[in-house]
């Protein structure tokens, strides 16, 4: 803030910065072989609603565009009553892409500087997935995406219903949504990424945190100010 | 990406503020060319003012905390609170201050510190008791809006000239009373009546020059400390988006102050200047709108329902 605001008292709300979000596909697949982990699928948006029909119309809006995609999308209301709208696709790329989406909708509206965080969810490739590029990738689109072989942990109630029943253990497809062990959240005011681990009610991993800093730091940019890497306890994105 | 600021910034605030720093700028000035005119060794005084104004500025967190029984307390102790402030300091993009609760029933909040980097927000169990969350996160805000001004810089440098001016004239007062009007006086005694008479005539003149520069410079200080509290206000409101949650903290707060008993609020009076809601008894002395360091609550409640108005428009 300049000198000038702070004498008159005015503060500048600040603009977000969006693009450093497509870094994140690169970084999923360096954390792939060096950490044995990849993007679980699932992210969300999380942003503060403030009062007024204009906002309310513009977020309906959202909401039915990403419908229109086909998306899995839900919206839920955190504890500190700030909203999410929580993603959910197997596609790395699709996922970020999604995100921006909903990210440059609001700002656009002149809504950026309700914009709080996104949060991408990690989670830990199966015994069995390490290096595994596997078949039945969709046409077209060869090495670039994380594929990974189902390992035990298959969840085919969270896949988009084109998926059908229930998916045997060794199907193999482009990716699989799982439950997230780890986050990588996106600060937008600042254009970084921190990792964050949650072990438990309260409780955060930061040896892991700074191990998984080391591992992405050449693909994002990743916060340097410790202080600013803010805990989210219950997060929706699971 | 549009950075369009959806709400059309108060200039009219802006430029009162302004004109009130100017105002006392100039004040500053006056002051000065009048002191060295008549030859007090002003850089005496202004030593001393200046070793005041800086003790008082560099612990100005400590004072405070000291004053009001605050601790400062860990995320561990205080999740919730630590947990509102990290996601408003991400929001407003800046450095979290230190975190303190003042185990104090009567219902306020504080921030305090020298610079965004040493500062402090702190709230009494009485307010956290009382205001539900988003009231809550509107009082923080508010603070931390107080915080990015660095308004205890401001209002430091602001009252300086009050401070110099009061020191002048207590030191005029006790060189009066001990020396000066017509006894022995300067320069040995005797000597030219005339003389005498025109010495005595200035000392009199400096005086009244302090008395008056010390009035109004109170009273500008009391008008640019309510022209903070409306910015930050406005701003807290802003980062929320909930203008209508921070009015109806105001409320309650206000509310609840008068219906405290008046010996709590007096000790507390003193730090006014720092708090959310001046400290006043409803009951007890009751301060004309000048001489107050806040807005008057409707003042205050007028500029938010305007923000909430801004807020409701359709896009």
């Amino acid at each position: 803030m300049g000198l000038f605001d702070t004498l008159l008292g005015r503060t500048k709300p600040v603009p977000s910065n969006l693009d450093a979000l497509f870094a994140l596909p690169s970084a999923s697949i360096t954390l792939q072989s060096a950490a044995g982990m990849t993007c679980s699928g699932r992210a969300g948006v999380c942003y503060k609603p403030p009062s007024g029909q204009g906002f309310e119309d513009m977020e309906a809006e959202v909401v039915k565009l990403l419908d229109m995609d086909g998306s899995t999308l839900r919206k839920v209301s955190d504890s500190f009553s700030y909203q999410w709208v929580v993603v959910e696709d197997a596609d790395i790329e699709a996922l970020v892409t999604q995100v921006h989406m909903v990210n440059s909708s609001l700002a656009d509206a002149g809504w950026g500087p309700q914009l709080l965080c996104s949060v991408f969810g990690l989670s830990k490739l199966g015994a069995g997935d390490a290096g595994h590029a596997v078949g039945v990738v969709e046409a077209g689109e060869a090495a670039s995406h994380p594929t990974s072989a189902t390992g035990g942990d298959v969840l085919p109630a969270t896949l988009p219903p084109a998926a059908g029943d229930a998916l045997p253990e060794t199907t193999v497809g482009p990716g699989t949504v799982r439950p997230s062990t780890a986050y990588l959240v996106y600060l937008f005011k600042r254009g970084t990424f921190y990792p964050f681990v949650p072990v438990g009610p309260e409780k955060r991993d930061t040896e892991e945190e700074l191990r998984l800093r080391s591992l992405v730091s050449d693909d994002l940019e990743v916060e340097p100010d410790l202080d600013r890497w803010f805990p989210l306890w219950d997060l929706p994105v699971g | 990406m549009s950075t369009a600021r959806r709400i059309p910034p108060d200039h009219g605030l802006s430029v009162r503020m302004f004109m009130t720093g100017l105002m006392m700028v100039i004040l500053y000035g006056v002051v000065i060319g009048v002191l060295i005119a008549v030859g007090i060794n002003f850089a005496v005084v202004l030593v001393f003012a200046g070793i005041i104004l800086f003790v008082q500025y560099w612990f100005s967190d400590k004072i405070a905390l000291f004053g009001m029984h605050g601790r400062i307390v860990t995320p561990e102790q205080a999740p919730q609170l630590h947990g509102v402030i990290d996601r408003l300091c991400a929001m407003a993009d800046m450095k979290k201050p230190r975190v303190a609760i003042a185990d104090v029933d009567m219902p306020n909040a504080f921030a305090t510190g020298r610079s965004p980097k040493s500062a402090v927000v702190c709230a009494t169990t009485g307010l956290m008791r009382r205001l539900d969350e988003p009231e809550l996160e509107a009082v923080l805000s508010h603070e931390l809006s107080h915080v990015a001004h660095r308004d205890v810089a401001i209002m430091t440098i602001a009252s300086f000239l009050g401070m110099v001016a009061g020191l002048v004239t207590r030191v005029m007062l006790w060189t009066g009373l001990i020396g000066g009007f017509g006894g022995g006086g300067r320069g040995g005694g005797g000597g030219n009546r005339g003389g005498q008479g025109n010495v005595v005539l200035i000392e009199m003149g400096v005086l009244l020059v302090s008395i008056i520069v010390y009035a109004i410079s109170f009273l500008l200080t009391m008008a640019l400390s309510r022209y903070r509290e409306l910015a930050a206000d406005r701003s807290g409101a802003l980062l929320t988006g909930r203008p209508s949650a921070l009015a109806s903290a105001l409320v309650k707060v206000t509310g609840e102050i008068s219906r405290i008993p008046t010996r709590d609020l007096r000790s507390a009076e003193s730090f006014n200047a720092f708090f959310f809601t001046p400290a006043i008894a409803k009951n007890g002395v009751s301060l004309s709108t000048l001489f107050s360091t806040h807005p008057s609550l409707d003042k205050r409640l007028a500029q938010l329902s305007r923000i909430e108005a801004e807020l409701g428009r359709p896009s």
